[in-house]
Protein backbone atom coordinates (compact mmCIF):
# COMPACT_ATOMS: atom_id res chain seq x y z
CA UNK A 1 0.00 0.00 0.00
CA UNK A 2 1.30 3.36 -1.03
CA UNK A 3 1.78 6.36 1.55
CA UNK A 4 -1.43 8.24 -0.07
CA UNK A 5 -3.43 4.70 -0.04
CA UNK A 6 -2.34 4.69 4.24
CA UNK A 7 -3.33 8.19 4.20
CA UNK A 8 -6.69 7.72 2.62
CA UNK A 9 -7.63 4.44 4.81
CA UNK A 10 -7.32 6.55 8.18
CA UNK A 11 -9.22 9.82 6.95
CA UNK A 12 -11.67 7.09 5.82
CA UNK A 13 -11.58 5.18 9.33
CA UNK A 14 -11.92 8.29 11.21
CA UNK A 15 -15.06 9.66 8.65
CA UNK A 16 -16.49 6.09 9.46
CA UNK A 17 -16.23 6.91 12.89
CA UNK A 18 -14.72 3.13 12.79
CA UNK A 19 -13.11 3.18 15.62
CA UNK A 20 -11.32 -0.62 15.85
CA UNK A 21 -9.80 0.29 12.18
CA UNK A 22 -8.07 3.73 13.04
CA UNK A 23 -6.76 2.63 15.97
CA UNK A 24 -5.44 -0.58 13.65
CA UNK A 25 -3.90 1.87 11.43
CA UNK A 26 -2.03 3.89 14.22
CA UNK A 27 -0.60 0.36 15.34
CA UNK A 28 0.30 -0.12 11.84
CA UNK A 29 1.98 3.10 11.26
CA UNK A 30 4.25 3.06 14.52
CA UNK A 31 5.37 -0.64 13.99
CA UNK A 32 6.09 -0.03 10.36
CA UNK A 33 7.87 2.95 11.59
CA UNK A 34 5.93 5.45 8.79
CA UNK A 35 6.24 9.23 8.80
CA UNK A 36 4.10 10.02 12.20
CA UNK A 37 3.29 13.38 11.57
CA UNK A 38 2.58 12.79 7.94
CA UNK A 39 0.06 9.91 9.15
CA UNK A 40 -0.82 12.71 11.89
CA UNK A 41 -1.67 15.62 9.42
CA UNK A 42 -2.43 13.64 6.34
CA UNK A 43 -4.59 10.86 7.86
CA UNK A 44 -6.11 11.80 11.14
CA UNK A 45 -5.59 15.64 11.23
CA UNK A 46 -7.61 15.56 7.45
CA UNK A 47 -10.45 12.92 8.53
CA UNK A 48 -11.46 14.99 11.93
CA UNK A 49 -11.73 18.06 9.97
CA UNK A 50 -13.93 16.09 7.30
CA UNK A 51 -16.04 14.97 10.35
CA UNK A 52 -15.58 18.92 10.83
CA UNK A 53 -17.50 19.85 7.61
CA UNK A 54 -20.33 17.03 7.77
CA UNK A 55 -20.90 18.75 11.05
CA UNK A 56 -21.20 22.25 9.43
CA UNK A 57 -23.40 20.67 6.25
CA UNK A 58 -25.71 19.09 8.84
CA UNK A 59 -25.25 15.30 8.14
CA UNK A 60 -23.54 14.74 11.63
CA UNK A 61 -24.37 15.49 14.97
CA UNK A 62 -23.43 15.91 18.36
CA UNK A 63 -23.10 12.01 18.68
CA UNK A 64 -20.75 11.90 15.54
CA UNK A 65 -18.83 14.79 16.21
CA UNK A 66 -17.81 13.32 19.86
CA UNK A 67 -17.30 10.20 18.64
CA UNK A 68 -14.76 11.81 15.25
CA UNK A 69 -12.93 13.58 18.40
CA UNK A 70 -12.97 10.57 20.27
CA UNK A 71 -11.35 8.37 18.47
CA UNK A 72 -8.59 10.83 16.76
CA UNK A 73 -7.41 11.29 20.52
CA UNK A 74 -7.21 7.27 21.36
CA UNK A 75 -5.10 7.39 18.08
CA UNK A 76 -3.32 10.21 18.95
CA UNK A 77 -2.54 8.18 22.00
CA UNK A 78 -0.82 5.67 21.04
CA UNK A 79 1.19 7.45 18.12
CA UNK A 80 2.78 10.34 19.70
CA UNK A 81 4.63 8.69 22.66
CA UNK A 82 6.44 7.42 19.50
CA UNK A 83 7.35 10.69 17.75
CA UNK A 84 10.82 11.58 17.08
CA UNK A 85 12.67 13.73 20.12
CA UNK A 86 12.17 17.25 19.11
CA UNK A 87 8.98 17.05 16.81
CA UNK A 88 6.93 20.20 17.14
CA UNK A 89 3.46 18.02 17.33
CA UNK A 90 4.08 17.23 20.89
CA UNK A 91 1.98 19.83 21.85
CA UNK A 92 1.01 22.97 20.03
CA UNK A 93 -0.20 24.67 23.10
CA UNK A 94 -1.90 24.19 26.24
CA UNK A 95 -5.83 25.55 26.71
CA UNK A 96 -7.60 25.84 30.34
CA UNK A 97 -11.45 25.56 29.40
CA UNK A 98 -14.28 26.02 31.54
CA UNK A 99 -17.93 26.90 31.47
CA UNK A 100 -18.11 30.04 34.27
CA UNK A 101 -19.86 30.30 37.22
CA UNK A 102 -23.36 29.87 37.53
CA UNK A 103 -23.58 28.10 34.34
CA UNK A 104 -23.84 24.42 34.43
CA UNK A 105 -24.16 23.69 30.42
CA UNK A 106 -21.04 21.91 29.56
CA UNK A 107 -21.56 19.76 26.14
CA UNK A 108 -20.22 22.35 23.66
CA UNK A 109 -17.49 22.95 26.09
CA UNK A 110 -16.44 19.17 26.43
CA UNK A 111 -16.43 19.05 22.69
CA UNK A 112 -14.07 21.80 22.41
CA UNK A 113 -11.91 20.46 24.57
CA UNK A 114 -12.05 17.16 22.72
CA UNK A 115 -11.22 18.47 19.13
CA UNK A 116 -8.40 20.68 20.66
CA UNK A 117 -6.98 17.83 22.47
CA UNK A 118 -7.80 15.75 19.25
CA UNK A 119 -5.71 18.45 16.90
CA UNK A 120 -2.49 18.49 19.54
CA UNK A 121 -3.22 20.91 22.52
CA UNK A 122 -2.80 19.89 25.80
CA UNK A 123 -5.94 21.01 27.42
CA UNK A 124 -7.27 20.98 31.33
CA UNK A 125 -10.56 20.66 31.32
CA UNK A 126 -11.93 22.25 34.60
CA UNK A 127 -15.72 21.57 34.03
CA UNK A 128 -18.51 23.77 34.62
CA UNK A 129 -20.20 26.04 37.78
CA UNK A 130 -16.30 27.46 37.65
CA UNK A 131 -15.00 30.47 39.68
CA UNK A 132 -13.19 33.02 37.57
CA UNK A 133 -10.39 32.95 40.09
CA UNK A 134 -9.64 29.50 39.98
CA UNK A 135 -10.11 29.63 36.01
CA UNK A 136 -7.06 32.27 36.36
CA UNK A 137 -5.36 30.53 38.73
CA UNK A 138 -5.09 27.13 36.94
CA UNK A 139 -4.46 28.76 33.81
CA UNK A 140 -1.14 30.42 35.51
CA UNK A 141 -0.03 26.86 37.22
CA UNK A 142 -0.39 25.05 33.60
CA UNK A 143 1.62 27.97 32.05
CA UNK A 144 -1.71 28.22 29.74
CA UNK A 145 -1.33 29.77 26.37
CA UNK A 146 -5.46 30.19 25.75
CA UNK A 147 -8.30 30.61 28.29
CA UNK A 148 -11.55 29.40 27.40
CA UNK A 149 -14.57 30.35 28.84
CA UNK A 150 -18.19 29.18 27.90
CA UNK A 151 -21.50 30.76 28.97
CA UNK A 152 -25.01 30.00 27.73
CA UNK A 153 -27.00 31.89 29.33
CA UNK A 154 -27.10 35.86 29.38
CA UNK A 155 -27.38 36.27 32.85
CA UNK A 156 -23.93 34.14 33.55
CA UNK A 157 -21.97 35.71 30.69
CA UNK A 158 -20.89 38.03 32.86
CA UNK A 159 -18.54 36.12 34.39
CA UNK A 160 -16.63 36.06 31.13
CA UNK A 161 -15.98 39.45 31.41
CA UNK A 162 -15.02 39.30 35.50
CA UNK A 163 -11.94 36.73 33.45
CA UNK A 164 -10.97 39.95 31.93
CA UNK A 165 -11.32 42.09 34.42
CA UNK A 166 -9.16 40.05 37.22
CA UNK A 167 -6.43 39.93 34.74
CA UNK A 168 -6.01 43.16 33.96
CA UNK A 169 -6.24 43.66 37.94
CA UNK A 170 -3.17 40.98 38.27
CA UNK A 171 -1.58 42.66 35.50
CA UNK A 172 -1.74 39.33 33.06
CA UNK A 173 -3.58 40.70 30.36
CA UNK A 174 -0.25 40.25 28.22
CA UNK A 175 -0.05 36.47 29.77
CA UNK A 176 -2.67 34.58 28.26
CA UNK A 177 -5.36 35.08 25.41
CA UNK A 178 -8.80 34.29 26.24
CA UNK A 179 -11.46 33.15 24.22
CA UNK A 180 -15.59 32.91 24.38
CA UNK A 181 -17.69 30.23 23.43
CA UNK A 182 -21.40 29.87 23.88
CA UNK A 183 -24.53 30.28 22.38
CA UNK A 184 -25.27 34.23 23.64
CA UNK A 185 -21.89 35.20 22.40
CA UNK A 186 -21.30 38.13 19.94
CA UNK A 187 -18.54 40.29 18.15
CA UNK A 188 -19.77 42.96 19.87
CA UNK A 189 -19.34 41.44 23.31
CA UNK A 190 -16.18 40.31 22.67
CA UNK A 191 -15.13 44.21 21.81
CA UNK A 192 -16.65 44.81 24.68
CA UNK A 193 -14.86 42.69 26.71
CA UNK A 194 -11.45 43.36 24.69
CA UNK A 195 -11.62 39.49 24.74
CA UNK A 196 -9.08 37.91 21.79
CA UNK A 197 -11.95 36.14 19.75
CA UNK A 198 -15.19 34.08 19.84
CA UNK A 199 -15.89 30.43 18.34
CA UNK A 200 -19.61 29.05 17.10
CA UNK A 201 -18.66 25.75 17.47
CA UNK A 202 -15.92 23.20 17.97
CA UNK A 203 -14.23 23.65 14.56
CA UNK A 204 -14.40 27.23 14.72
CA UNK A 205 -12.40 27.47 18.38
CA UNK A 206 -9.78 24.31 16.83
CA UNK A 207 -9.32 27.44 14.08
CA UNK A 208 -8.78 30.37 16.53
CA UNK A 209 -7.05 28.71 18.43
CA UNK A 210 -4.20 28.12 15.78
CA UNK A 211 -4.44 31.26 14.71
CA UNK A 212 -4.24 32.92 18.27
CA UNK A 213 -1.34 30.69 18.40
CA UNK A 214 0.16 31.03 15.21
CA UNK A 215 0.26 27.00 14.47
CA UNK B 1 -62.00 14.23 31.31
CA UNK B 2 -61.55 17.54 30.88
CA UNK B 3 -58.05 17.75 28.11
CA UNK B 4 -59.81 14.43 26.48
CA UNK B 5 -63.08 16.35 25.81
CA UNK B 6 -60.69 19.29 23.83
CA UNK B 7 -58.91 16.48 22.15
CA UNK B 8 -62.07 15.22 20.35
CA UNK B 9 -64.00 18.30 19.89
CA UNK B 10 -62.63 19.04 16.44
CA UNK B 11 -63.82 23.24 16.87
CA UNK B 12 -61.59 23.18 20.14
CA UNK B 13 -57.76 24.94 19.54
CA UNK B 14 -56.17 24.60 23.11
CA UNK B 15 -54.39 27.60 23.81
CA UNK B 16 -51.47 26.75 26.16
CA UNK B 17 -49.20 29.43 28.09
CA UNK B 18 -46.27 31.19 27.20
CA UNK B 19 -43.23 31.26 28.67
CA UNK B 20 -41.77 30.74 32.24
CA UNK B 21 -38.12 31.99 32.40
CA UNK B 22 -37.96 34.72 30.07
CA UNK B 23 -40.90 36.19 33.01
CA UNK B 24 -38.50 35.23 35.65
CA UNK B 25 -35.89 37.11 33.69
CA UNK B 26 -37.79 40.17 33.07
CA UNK B 27 -38.63 40.34 37.34
CA UNK B 28 -35.02 39.78 37.93
CA UNK B 29 -34.18 36.35 38.10
CA UNK B 30 -30.53 36.34 39.27
CA UNK B 31 -27.96 34.66 37.38
CA UNK B 32 -27.55 30.63 37.29
CA UNK B 33 -30.58 30.42 39.68
CA UNK B 34 -32.82 27.65 38.42
CA UNK B 35 -36.36 28.69 38.01
CA UNK B 36 -37.98 25.90 39.77
CA UNK B 37 -36.01 27.05 43.12
CA UNK B 38 -38.36 29.97 42.91
CA UNK B 39 -41.49 27.96 43.66
CA UNK B 40 -39.67 28.12 47.33
CA UNK B 41 -38.24 31.31 47.48
CA UNK B 42 -40.68 33.30 46.07
CA UNK B 43 -44.05 31.86 45.35
CA UNK B 44 -46.36 34.73 44.84
CA UNK B 45 -43.99 35.71 41.41
CA UNK B 46 -44.70 32.18 40.25
CA UNK B 47 -48.49 32.48 41.41
CA UNK B 48 -48.73 35.93 39.24
CA UNK B 49 -47.24 34.61 36.29
CA UNK B 50 -49.35 31.47 36.21
CA UNK B 51 -52.36 33.61 37.12
CA UNK B 52 -51.63 36.32 34.09
CA UNK B 53 -51.38 33.07 31.69
CA UNK B 54 -54.45 32.11 32.62
CA UNK B 55 -56.40 35.51 32.74
CA UNK B 56 -54.79 36.08 29.11
CA UNK B 57 -56.77 33.05 28.22
CA UNK B 58 -54.56 29.63 28.58
CA UNK B 59 -57.05 26.89 28.59
CA UNK B 60 -54.00 25.14 30.89
CA UNK B 61 -50.68 26.41 32.51
CA UNK B 62 -47.75 24.22 33.01
CA UNK B 63 -46.33 23.71 36.48
CA UNK B 64 -42.77 25.72 37.22
CA UNK B 65 -40.69 22.49 37.52
CA UNK B 66 -39.05 22.62 34.06
CA UNK B 67 -36.08 21.74 35.49
CA UNK B 68 -36.90 18.92 38.31
CA UNK B 69 -35.82 16.12 37.72
CA UNK B 70 -33.36 14.81 40.24
CA UNK B 71 -30.98 14.56 37.43
CA UNK B 72 -30.87 17.92 36.23
CA UNK B 73 -31.72 19.20 40.09
CA UNK B 74 -28.27 17.65 41.06
CA UNK B 75 -26.02 20.19 38.58
CA UNK B 76 -27.74 23.10 41.26
CA UNK B 77 -26.81 20.79 44.64
CA UNK B 78 -30.75 20.80 44.72
CA UNK B 79 -31.52 16.88 44.41
CA UNK B 80 -32.65 16.89 47.88
CA UNK B 81 -35.31 19.51 47.92
CA UNK B 82 -37.29 17.75 45.13
CA UNK B 83 -40.10 17.05 47.40
CA UNK B 84 -39.92 21.07 48.85
CA UNK B 85 -39.69 22.09 44.95
CA UNK B 86 -42.61 20.05 43.48
CA UNK B 87 -44.76 20.71 46.45
CA UNK B 88 -44.45 24.42 46.45
CA UNK B 89 -44.83 24.02 42.55
CA UNK B 90 -48.06 22.10 42.49
CA UNK B 91 -49.62 24.84 45.62
CA UNK B 92 -48.52 27.62 42.70
CA UNK B 93 -50.52 26.91 40.38
CA UNK B 94 -53.49 25.43 42.27
CA UNK B 95 -54.10 28.72 43.67
CA UNK B 96 -54.03 30.27 40.25
CA UNK B 97 -55.90 27.91 38.02
CA UNK B 98 -59.19 29.15 37.63
CA UNK B 99 -62.62 26.32 37.13
CA UNK B 100 -62.70 24.74 33.62
CA UNK B 101 -58.74 24.83 33.32
CA UNK B 102 -56.37 22.49 33.43
CA UNK B 103 -52.53 22.35 34.80
CA UNK B 104 -50.07 20.43 33.06
CA UNK B 105 -46.78 19.11 34.68
CA UNK B 106 -44.00 20.22 32.91
CA UNK B 107 -41.15 17.66 32.26
CA UNK B 108 -38.16 19.27 30.89
CA UNK B 109 -34.98 16.91 29.80
CA UNK B 110 -32.62 15.47 32.58
CA UNK B 111 -30.02 17.42 30.83
CA UNK B 112 -27.54 14.33 31.05
CA UNK B 113 -27.23 13.17 27.26
CA UNK B 114 -26.13 9.46 26.33
CA UNK B 115 -22.62 8.32 24.99
CA UNK B 116 -20.35 9.02 23.13
CA UNK B 117 -22.05 12.92 24.22
CA UNK B 118 -22.03 12.31 28.25
CA UNK B 119 -22.55 8.92 30.37
CA UNK B 120 -26.42 8.83 30.93
CA UNK B 121 -28.17 5.46 30.53
CA UNK B 122 -31.67 4.72 29.97
CA UNK B 123 -31.93 3.26 33.85
CA UNK B 124 -30.85 6.73 35.11
CA UNK B 125 -33.17 8.52 32.76
CA UNK B 126 -35.94 6.53 33.91
CA UNK B 127 -35.13 6.65 37.04
CA UNK B 128 -35.35 10.06 37.26
CA UNK B 129 -38.27 10.80 35.65
CA UNK B 130 -39.97 8.79 37.83
CA UNK B 131 -38.78 10.42 40.48
CA UNK B 132 -40.45 13.95 39.57
CA UNK B 133 -43.30 11.91 38.06
CA UNK B 134 -44.25 10.53 41.18
CA UNK B 135 -44.44 13.59 43.18
CA UNK B 136 -46.39 15.66 40.55
CA UNK B 137 -48.93 13.06 39.57
CA UNK B 138 -51.73 13.65 41.96
CA UNK B 139 -51.76 17.55 41.20
CA UNK B 140 -51.73 17.59 37.61
CA UNK B 141 -54.03 16.59 34.77
CA UNK B 142 -51.80 16.06 31.84
CA UNK B 143 -47.95 15.42 31.08
CA UNK B 144 -46.48 17.99 28.91
CA UNK B 145 -42.64 16.51 28.19
CA UNK B 146 -40.72 19.05 26.64
CA UNK B 147 -37.33 20.45 25.06
CA UNK B 148 -36.04 16.98 24.79
CA UNK B 149 -32.99 16.67 22.36
CA UNK B 150 -32.73 12.88 22.39
CA UNK B 151 -35.80 10.60 20.70
CA UNK B 152 -34.75 7.93 23.43
CA UNK B 153 -34.96 9.88 26.62
CA UNK B 154 -38.24 11.13 25.24
CA UNK B 155 -39.34 7.39 25.38
CA UNK B 156 -37.68 6.67 28.16
CA UNK B 157 -39.64 9.53 29.69
CA UNK B 158 -42.74 8.46 28.31
CA UNK B 159 -42.31 4.67 29.91
CA UNK B 160 -41.49 6.24 33.28
CA UNK B 161 -44.57 8.43 33.16
CA UNK B 162 -46.51 5.65 32.37
CA UNK B 163 -45.17 3.66 35.11
CA UNK B 164 -47.06 5.99 37.80
CA UNK B 165 -49.94 7.51 35.72
CA UNK B 166 -52.53 7.13 33.21
CA UNK B 167 -53.31 10.86 32.37
CA UNK B 168 -52.66 12.08 28.66
CA UNK B 169 -49.58 13.11 27.58
CA UNK B 170 -47.80 15.51 25.32
CA UNK B 171 -44.60 14.44 24.06
CA UNK B 172 -43.03 17.55 22.16
CA UNK B 173 -39.16 17.12 20.91
CA UNK B 174 -37.29 20.41 20.10
CA UNK B 175 -35.68 20.89 16.73
CA UNK B 176 -32.90 22.99 14.71
CA UNK B 177 -33.15 23.66 11.30
CA UNK B 178 -30.82 22.41 8.93
CA UNK B 179 -30.23 22.03 5.49
CA UNK B 180 -31.69 18.87 5.30
CA UNK B 181 -34.56 19.96 7.24
CA UNK B 182 -35.55 19.91 10.98
CA UNK B 183 -33.36 17.25 13.42
CA UNK B 184 -32.20 17.49 16.67
CA UNK B 185 -28.96 18.02 18.09
CA UNK B 186 -28.73 14.68 18.51
CA UNK B 187 -29.01 13.63 15.01
CA UNK B 188 -32.58 12.74 15.26
CA UNK B 189 -34.99 13.84 12.05
CA UNK B 190 -38.47 15.33 12.74
CA UNK B 191 -39.79 12.44 10.41
CA UNK B 192 -38.03 9.93 12.45
CA UNK B 193 -39.04 10.91 16.09
CA UNK B 194 -42.58 11.42 14.34
CA UNK B 195 -42.77 7.31 13.57
CA UNK B 196 -41.45 6.25 16.89
CA UNK B 197 -43.78 8.56 18.55
CA UNK B 198 -46.71 7.28 16.66
CA UNK B 199 -46.12 3.61 18.31
CA UNK B 200 -46.02 5.35 22.22
CA UNK B 201 -48.62 5.26 24.48
CA UNK B 202 -49.00 9.01 24.18
CA UNK B 203 -51.82 11.63 23.16
CA UNK B 204 -50.57 14.31 21.48
CA UNK B 205 -47.17 15.06 19.59
CA UNK B 206 -45.01 18.14 19.59
CA UNK B 207 -42.50 20.45 18.91
CA UNK B 208 -41.09 23.42 21.20
CA UNK B 209 -38.27 25.87 21.51
CA UNK B 210 -34.91 26.72 19.34
CA UNK B 211 -36.72 27.93 16.29
CA UNK B 212 -39.33 30.44 15.78
CA UNK B 213 -42.33 31.08 14.59
CA UNK B 214 -41.89 31.14 11.16
CA UNK B 215 -39.70 28.15 11.02
CA UNK B 216 -42.10 26.35 13.41
CA UNK B 217 -44.58 26.73 10.07
CA UNK B 218 -42.35 24.65 8.12
CA UNK B 219 -41.82 21.98 10.62
CA UNK B 220 -45.49 21.69 10.76
CA UNK B 221 -45.96 21.43 7.28
CA UNK B 222 -44.08 18.04 7.18
CA UNK B 223 -44.93 17.25 10.28
CA UNK B 224 -49.05 17.21 9.23
CA UNK B 225 -48.17 15.36 6.42
CA UNK B 226 -46.74 12.39 7.93
CA UNK B 227 -49.00 12.07 11.27
CA UNK B 228 -52.81 12.28 12.08
CA UNK B 229 -52.38 12.65 16.11
CA UNK B 230 -53.07 15.78 17.51
CA UNK B 231 -50.02 18.19 17.33
CA UNK B 232 -48.90 20.86 19.43
CA UNK B 233 -46.61 23.74 19.03
CA UNK B 234 -44.74 26.21 21.47
CA UNK B 235 -42.05 28.62 19.41
CA UNK B 236 -39.80 30.90 20.67
CA UNK B 237 -40.63 34.49 19.78
CA UNK B 238 -37.79 34.35 16.98
CA UNK B 239 -34.47 34.08 17.69
CA UNK B 240 -33.44 37.11 20.30
CA UNK B 241 -31.14 39.80 19.98
CA UNK B 242 -28.08 39.63 22.79
CA UNK B 243 -26.76 42.86 23.52
CA UNK B 244 -24.36 42.64 26.39
CA UNK B 245 -25.88 40.22 29.00
CA UNK B 246 -29.27 41.31 27.77
CA UNK B 247 -31.88 39.33 25.91
CA UNK B 248 -34.31 40.94 23.55
CA UNK B 249 -37.16 39.14 22.42
CA UNK B 250 -38.19 41.10 19.49
CA UNK B 251 -40.64 39.69 17.25
CA UNK B 252 -43.80 41.24 16.90
CA UNK B 253 -46.50 39.86 19.30
CA UNK B 254 -48.65 40.53 15.53
CA UNK B 255 -45.95 38.22 13.43
CA UNK B 256 -45.63 35.35 15.96
CA UNK B 257 -49.72 35.40 15.74
CA UNK B 258 -49.82 35.32 12.05
CA UNK B 259 -47.69 32.45 12.07
CA UNK B 260 -49.62 30.79 14.49
CA UNK B 261 -53.30 30.98 12.64
CA UNK B 262 -50.98 29.56 10.07
CA UNK B 263 -50.40 26.53 11.51
CA UNK B 264 -54.01 26.42 13.49
CA UNK B 265 -55.21 26.60 9.85
CA UNK B 266 -52.63 24.01 8.75
CA UNK B 267 -54.31 21.44 11.59
CA UNK B 268 -52.36 22.16 14.88
CA UNK B 269 -54.33 21.75 17.76
CA UNK B 270 -52.65 23.22 20.55
CA UNK B 271 -50.69 26.20 20.68
CA UNK B 272 -48.54 28.50 22.82
CA UNK B 273 -45.36 30.22 23.17
CA UNK B 274 -42.03 28.86 24.16
CA UNK B 275 -38.89 31.33 25.30
CA UNK B 276 -39.81 35.23 24.60
CA UNK B 277 -43.16 35.06 24.67
CA UNK B 278 -45.56 36.65 27.32
CA UNK B 279 -49.23 37.13 28.71
CA UNK B 280 -49.24 39.77 25.67
CA UNK B 281 -48.88 36.66 23.59
CA UNK B 282 -50.91 34.60 24.81
CA UNK B 283 -53.89 37.75 24.93
CA UNK B 284 -53.04 37.99 21.27
CA UNK B 285 -53.81 34.17 19.96
CA UNK B 286 -56.56 34.12 22.73
CA UNK B 287 -58.03 36.64 20.72
CA UNK B 288 -57.45 35.19 17.04
CA UNK B 289 -58.57 31.57 18.52
CA UNK B 290 -61.84 32.97 19.14
CA UNK B 291 -62.54 35.03 16.34
CA UNK B 292 -61.92 31.83 14.09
Amino acid sequence: MSQEEIYTEICNAIVNLDEEKAINLANKAVNEEIDLLEVIENGYAAGIRRVGELWEEGEFFLPELMKGAQIMQNCMDIIIPHLQKGSERVSLGTVVIATIEGDIHSIGKTIVATMLRAYGFEVFDLGANVPAEKIIDIAIEKNADIIGVSALLTTTMIGQKKIIDLLKEKNLTDKFKVIFGGAPVTTTWVEECNADGFADNAIEAVKLVKSLLNK
Amino acid sequence: MLFNEWLKDNSKIILFNGAMGTELIKRGLTPGKIPDLMNIENPDMINDIHKSYYKAGSDMCQTNTFGSTPMNLKQYNLEERIEEIVKNALENIKKACPEGHLIVADIGPTGEFRPPVGSATPEQWYSSFSTQAKLLEKGVDLWHIETISDIEEMITAIEAIRGVSQKPIIASMTYTKTKRGFFTIMGDSLEKCIQLLENEKIDVIGANCTIGSKEMVGLFKTAVKITNKPFSVKPNAGQPRIEGTRTYYEQPIEDFAKDIYEMIQNGAKIVGGCCGTSPQTIKELRRIIDSI
